[in-house]
C-alpha cells in the first residue's frame, strides 16, 4: 500500500518519529528544539511537514521531508524550513493535492504556505484568538477552524475565504465537518484553569452540532465533564467520538432522528 | 570683601552711597545679608571691583529712594500714600543717615580711588551685570493687595482719633499685623472712611471675608473692601454692551424616541470591557441596533432621569448626548470627573473628581447648568464615600448636603444656602427628600437621656411636621415610597431585656392628617425592604440563609398594615419592584447563583422560577413589560451576557456579549395622562388587547416567514459555493489519481474490487451440564 504504511508521531519530549502501521516498526526519529505541534502527510503521502513551537529561545519553525529522498531524513536536514517570528502555529494541514499547507496561528491568524517555495499564499485574520484545530472536509474542499474566540469557521480550502461562522459561549477546541451530512460538530469548554469559578452544571462541555448552512445550532451531547479537546466523525458518517479533558473518549452512534431532521426551509 | 557684600544688596548699598556720593559704603546693612539665592552675584562681583565701582558712581543725582515706600499705598491713594510715605521715609531716612558717617570713618583710608576716568564710556547694561538681583526689585504694585478699605467708621475729631484708632487696631490686627493705616480728615474730623495695610496680602484677604459686615454698634455697620477691588470696579465701563445674540442650535427632537410606532424602549450596552458601547430598540425578536461606537466612554454611561441625555465620562470631563444620530450637546469640563448626579428636573448635573481642590477655590464638586454648560458652583468635597452627597428635592428646586451636626439646603438657581444658614442638627445620621413634595425626613441617635428621633420638614418654611421618638437605637434607613405617599423607616433596636437585634418599620402615612405612624416588629434579621411604586404594599425579605423568606405586606386605607402572604424557602438577597408595582422579582445574586421568582403580588401566585446563572444585575424596562438580567464582566468574567424576559418570566432572549459591562434603560418621562385617562384606558383594556393580538400574530408569522426566507437563501448561497468547488474537485481528479499512483481514493468505496472479504469463524464448543438428579 506504501503511503498508507506509516503513520507520523509527535511528542512534547522534542521529537517526531515515523512508524510503520502495519508492523509498529519505527522507521526514523528526528530530534528538534522545541515541542512538535503539528505534523502530517501531503496527499500524495511522500512529504511530511511538521511544526515546532516557539519555546526555550527557539522560534517556530515548519519543516517539510521529502521521503522519497532517505538522506533528508537520515540527516534530519529537511529541503525546507519556514520561520515564523510574529505568532505560533497552533495547528496545520495539509492543503488539497499537497501544495500548500494551512497554518492555524496562535493569534488568530490563518496562513497559506506554498510546500514548495515556502512563500505566504494566502493570509486572513478571521478569528481574533487561537486557533486551535484546523479539520478538512472529505473532500478537502474547505475546512472548518476551531478557536479559543468562541467560535468554529468554515473556509475553502483554496481562497482562504470565510464561508460560515458558528458561535458559542466557550472555547472551541476541535470542530470536525461530517462526511456526508451538511453538519458540523463543535467541541471544547471553559480552559481547565478556570472551570473552578464555573458551576459544573453549567461547564458546557457538550458536543454541539451546527447546520452548516444555516449556522444553526440542532443538537446537543452531554456527558464529559471536563472540556473536550478533540471531536471526529466516522468516515461513514453514522457515529462520531470526542475526547475530553476528563479522560474519556466516548463514541456516540447517532439515532435515527438525526438522519432524518431537517430544518424547515 | 566690604564691597562685595554691598554689591550683593544693590538696593540698600545705593541709598548709602547717595549722600557720599564716591564713597565707598563700608558695612553691610544690619538687617540685610548677603547669603541665600544672592550667593553667585557675590562671587562673581569679587573679580569685578573697578565695574561695579561704577555702577555706583555712574549717577549721582538719581534718587530710588522713594520707591519701596511708594508700594505702600499705591499712587492711587494720593491722600493716604503721601502722607505715610513722608512719615515712613523720615524714619528710615534717620538710619540711613546713621550708617553714613561710620561708612566714612572706615572707608576711604586705605582705599584706592575707584573713580572711572572722565571719558569712560559704559558699554555694561544693568540688567546683563545684575539681572538677578533686579529681578528681585519692588514694584510699584507690590503690597498694594495687602490693603483694605473700611466704610462706616465712624466720624471723629482729633480729640477722639487716638480711641477710634485703638477700637479699630483691635478689631483688625486679628487678621493679621497692621503694618500702616490712614483716617483721611476734611474740616477737622475724619472722612468715615479709612485705609489699613497689612503684612500680607492674605490678611487682607482674611478681614474682608470676616469683618465685612461687622456691627460696631446701631449705627456703624463696617463695609470692609479690597483696596485693589476699588480699582477693578472704577475700571468698569459705564456703557453696557448688548450681549451678542448666540446662534440657535437646533438640536432636534430630543424625545424623538417616545414617539416610536410600537413604543418600544430603549437602552444602552457596555461590552468588550467597556470599548464598545452600543444603544438599541428593545425589541421582542431581536434587539434593533441604533448606535455603536468604539471607545464612547472611558468608565460607564449614566442616562439623564428623563432619558433626555446619555453622559459619558472621560478623563477631561463628562459629555451628554442625545438626539436621533446621539449628536453631543454638551459637555463639562471637569479632570478626574468619577461620579455624577443629574437633578431631578434635568437642568442641572453634580460631578465629582477627586482632583484639582484647592483651598480657595472648590473644585471637587461642581454644579452645571445643562443647557448653558456653565459653572454654577464649586463645592468642596473630602470624601466620595456617600454618593450622592448633594440630594435634589424631587423638583430640582433645592438640594442638601449632610456635614458634621449640620444639613446645608440650597436653592435653585441661585446656587445660594437657603436663607443664607444651614440648620444645625447635632448628630445628624442620615437625611432625604420624598419624592412627592418639598419635605426632607432625617434622622438623629440617641444621646444620653434624650432619645432618637426621626423629623420631617417642611421646606422651604423649616417647619416640622413631623417628630418621632425613638428608644434604643442602633440604626434607622430612610425608604421613601416612590411617589412620596408613604415613609417607611427602617429601625434596628435592642430592646432591654432581650437580646439581639429587633427591627421595627415606622411606617408614616404622609398624606393624612398628622402624618399617623404605624408600626410592624419583625424578630428576624432583615435583608432587603422594598415599596411598591406607584402603590401601598411592600416587601420585605428576611431570615438566615438558606431559610429566607419574603413577606408582603399591604398599608390599607384605614392605617392597618396588613400580612398579605409570605413565602418561605426564597433563593433571594433582592427585591426588584416593576416600575408599575404589581410586579416584583425576587433575585439571589450573585453568591446566591442567579436564582429569579417572578411574582405577581395581586393574588400572591409566584409565575415562574428560573436561573440566570451567576447574574449579577436586574433592570426593569421603564414600562414594567419587560426585565433583564445580566451578568457584568465587571463581577463575574465568564459567559457575560444579558437576557430579555417578560415580566411574567418567560425568557425572550439570551444575548451573549463579549466582556458585557451594563446595560441601562433609557428613562421615560412621566406620563402626561391623567389619572382618569390611565384608568380608562386599564377598563378598556380588552378593547386593545384585541388590537395587539392581531399584531403579535402578523408579526410572528412574519417572522417565520422571514427565517424561512433567510434559511432558504443561505442554503441556496452555500449550494452555490459548494457546486463550484465540487467542480474545481472533479478538475482535480486525475491529479489526485497521479498523487495516489492510479488508486482513487475519494469515495470510501471506489475501490470494492481491491477489497478481500475474510470470513472469521468462531468455534464455540457446547457442553450440556445437567442441574440436579437425572432418574
Amino acid at each position: 500500500m506504501g503511503h498508507t504504511g506509516a503513520v507520523w508521531c509527535v511528542d512534547a519530549d522534542n521529537s517526531c518519529r515515523l512508524w510503520d502501521c502495519e508492523t509498529g516498526k519505527q522507521l526514523a526519529l528526528l530530534k528538534t528544539n522545541s515541542a512538535v505541534r503539528t505534523c502530517g502527510f501531503d496527499f500524495g503521502g511522500n512529504i511530511i511537514m511538521f511544526s515546532t513551537d516557539k519555546q526555550m529561545g527557539y522560534q517556530c519553525f515548519v519543516s517539510f521531508f521529502d521521503l522519497r529522498d532517505p538522506s533528508q531524513i537520515d540527516n534530519n536536514e529537511p529541503y525546507m524550513k519556514i520561520p515564523c517570528n510574529d505568532s505560533k502555529i497552533t495547528s496545520a494541514v495539509w492543503g488539497p493535492l499537497g501544495e500548500c499547507i494551512i497554518a492555524g496561528h496562535e493569534s488568530g491568524e490563518l496562513n497559506q504556505y506554498s510546500a514548495k517555495s515556502g512563500e505566504v499564499l494566502v493570509n486572513v485574520k478571521e478569528h481574533s484568538r487561537q486557533i486551535n484545530d484546523i479539520q478538512l472536509s472529505r473532500d478537502m474542499t474547505m475546512f472548518v477552524t476551531a478557536s479559543k474566540d468562541n467560535t468554529a469557521k468554515l473556509f475553502d480550502s483554496t481562497t482562504l475565504e470565510r464561508q460560515k461562522t458558528f458561535r458559542t459561549e466557550r472555547p472551541v477546541n476541535s470542530a470536525a465537518l461530517s462526511p456526508n451530512y451538511d453538519h458540523v460538530v463543535l467541541g471544547g469548554g471553559q480552559e481547565a484553569m478556570d472551570v473552578t469559578t464555573t458551576s459544573t452544571r453549567i461547564g458546557k462541555f457538550e458536543a454541539r452540532f451546527f447546520h452548516l448552512a444555516f449556522e444553526e445550532e440542532f443538537g446537543r451531547v452531554k456527558g464529559h465533564f471536563g472540556p473536550i479537546n478533540s471531536v471526529a466523525f466516522h468516515p461513514d458518517g453514522k457515529s462520531y467520538s470526542s475526547g475530553g479533558e476528563d479522560g474519556y473518549v466516548r463514541i456516540h452512534y447517532f439515532d435515527p432522528q438525526y438522519f432524518e431532521f431537517e430544518f424547515e426551509a | 570683601m566690604q564691597d562685595a557684600e554691598n554689591v550683593a544688596v544693590p538696593e540698600a548699598a545705593e541709598e548709602r552711597a547717595e549722600p557720599g556720593q564716591q564713597q565707598p559704603a563700608a558695612e553691610p546693612p544690619p538687617d540685610e545679608g548677603c547669603c541665600g539665592p544672592r550667593g553667585p552675584a557675590l562671587r562673581r562681583r569679587q573679580g569685578q571691583r573697578p565695574l561695579v565701582r561704577r555702577w555706583r558712581s555712574r549717577r549721582p543725582g538719581r534718587s530710588r529712594r522713594a520707591r519701596p515706600r511708594e508700594s505702600g499705598l499705591g499712587t492711587s491713594a494720593p491722600t493716604a500714600g503721601a502722607q505715610a510715605a513722608s512719615e515712613d521715609a523720615g524714619g528710615n531716612e534717620g538710619s540711613a543717615a546713621e550708617a553714613e558717617p561710620r561708612a566714612l570713618e572706615n572707608g576711604d583710608a586705605d582705599e584706592p580711588s575707584f573713580s572711572d576716568p572722565e571719558d569712560f564710556v559704559d558699554d555694561v547694561s544693568e540688567e546683563e551685570l545684575l539681572g538677578d538681583v533686579l529681578k528681585d526689585r519692588p514694584q510699584e504694585a507690590d503690597g498694594i493687595d495687602s490693603v483694605i478699605v473700611v466704610d462706616n467708621v465712624p466720624q471723629v475729631g482729633p480729640d477722639r482719633l487716638e480711641k477710634l484708632k485703638n477700637v479699630i487696631h483691635k478689631i483688625f490686627s486679628k487678621f493679621g499685623k497692621i503694618t500702616n493705616d490712614f483716617y483721611p480728615e476734611e474740616d477737622g474730623k475724619t472722612k468715615g472712611y479709612i485705609f489699613l495695610e497689612y503684612a500680607s496680602p492674605a490678611h487682607a484677604v482674611d478681614a474682608v471675608k470676616n469683618a465685612d459686615g461687622y456691627k460696631l454698634d446701631k449705627q456703624h455697620t463696617f463695609r470692609v473692601n479690597l483696596f485693589t477691588d476699588f480699582d477693578k470696579y472704577m475700571t468698569i465701563s459705564d456703557e453696557w454692551d448688548i450681549p451678542e445674540k448666540q446662534p440657535f442650535k437646533d438640536l432636534g427632537n430630543l424625545r424623538y424616541w417616545l414617539e416610536e410606532a410600537e413604543c418600544r424602549d430603549q437602552y444602552s450596552v457596555i461590552f468588550e470591557s467597556g470599548d464598545r458601547t452600543s444603544i438599541f430598540w428593545n425589541d421582542v425578536k431581536d434587539p434593533v441596533s441604533i448606535e455603536e461606537r468604539a471607545r464612547w466612554t472611558e468608565t460607564y454611561v449614566r442616562w439623564s432621569p428623563k432619558g433626555t441625555y446619555l453622559a459619558t465620562f472621560h478623563q477631561r470631563g463628562i459629555a451628554l448626548w442625545g438626539g436621533e444620530k446621539f449628536k453631543q450637546i454638551q459637555r463639562f469640563s471637569h479632570q478626574g470627573v468619577q461620579l455624577i448626579d443629574f437633578s431631578p428636573c434635568e437642568r442641572y448635573l453634580v460631578t465629582f473628581s477627586p482632583l484639582m481642590d484647592t483651598q480657595d477655590d472648590p473644585q471637587a464638586i461642581i454644579i452645571w447648568d445643562i443647557l448653558t454648560g456653565h459653572k454654577k458652583r464649586g463645592f468642596h468635597c473630602e470624601s466620595s464615600a456617600h454618593w450622592p452627597i448633594f440630594k435634589w428635592s424631587h423638583d430640582g428646586k433645592f438640594f442638601a448636603r449632610m456635614t458634621l451636626d449640620t444639613l446645608s439646603i440650597y436653592e435653585t438657581p441661585s446656587m445660594g444656602l437657603l436663607d443664607k444658614k444651614s440648620l444645625k442638627i447635632s448628630g445628624i445620621k442620615d437625611f432625604s427628600w420624598s419624592p412627592g413634595g418639598n419635605i426632607i425626613a432625617f434622622w438623629v441617635p440617641e444621646d444620653k437621656d434624650i432619645p432618637a428621633r426621626v423629623t420631617l420638614m417642611q421646606l422651604p418654611t423649616r417647619q416640622e411636621i413631623r417628630v418621632r421618638n425613638l428608644f434604643n437605637v442602633v440604626d434607622c434607613k430612610l425608604h421613601w415610597q416612590k411617589n412620596g405617599d408613604y415613609l417607611c423607616v427602617k429601625v434596628d433596636r435592642t430592646p432591654k431585656g432581650t437580646q439581639g437585634v429587633v427591627t421595627n418599620f415606622e411606617i408614616f402615612r404622609m398624606r393624612e392628617k398628622q402624618v399617623p405612624v404605624d408600626v410592624v416588629e419583625m424578630k428576624e434579621t432583615i435583608i432587603a425592604f422594598a415599596w411598591e411604586p406607584n402603590g401601598s404594599k411592600f416587601a420585605v425579605l428576611h431570615g438566615e440563609a438558606p431559610r429566607i423568606s419574603v413577606s408582603f405586606y399591604h398599608v390599607k386605607n384605614n392605617g392597618k398594615i396588613e400580612l398579605i402572604k409570605m413565602f418561605d424557602k426564597q433563593q433571594a438577597n433582592t427585591i426588584f419592584w416593576s416600575p408599575q408595582g404589581q410586579f416584583v422579582v425576587l433575585a439571589g445574586l450573585r453568591s446566591m447563583n442567579g436564582a429569579l421568582a417572578f411574582v405577581d403580588t395581586s393574588d400572591c401566585t409566584v409565575m415562574n422560577i428560573a436561573e440566570h446563572y451567576m447574574a449579577s444585575d436586574v433592570e426593569w424596562d421603564p414600562t414594567g413589560r419587560y426585565v433583564v438580567t445580566s451578568v457584568s464582566w465587571w463581577s463575574h468574567k465568564v459567559d457575560n451576557a444579558y437576557w430579555l424576559w417578560t415580566f411574567q418570566g418567560r425568557l425572550l432572549q439570551k444575548n451573549n456579549k463579549d466582556r458585557f459591562c451594563q446595560l441601562l434603560w433609557r428613562p421615560r418621562p412621566p406620563t402626561l395622562l391623567s389619572q382618569e385617562q390611565i384608568k380608562q384606558i386599564k377598563k378598556d383594556l380588552k378593547k386593545y388587547s384585541k388590537i395587539f393580538e392581531q399584531k403579535d400574530r402578523l408579526s410572528q408569522s412574519k417572522a417565520s416567514k422571514e427565517l424561512v426566507e433567510r434559511r432558504r437563501t443561505m442554503m441556496e448561497d452555500f449550494r452555490k459555493y459548494r457546486k463550484m468547488a465540487q467542480e474545481l474537485y472533479m478538475e482535480q481528479k486525475n491529479e489526485r489519481l497521479e498523487l495516489r499512483g492510479g488508486v482513487d481514493t475519494d469515495e470510501l468505496d471506489s475501490n470494492v474490487d481491491d477489497w478481500e472479504e475474510e470470513t472469521i469463524e468462531f468455534f464455540v464448543t457446547e457442553e450440556i451440564i445437567p442441574l440436579g438428579n437425572q432418574e
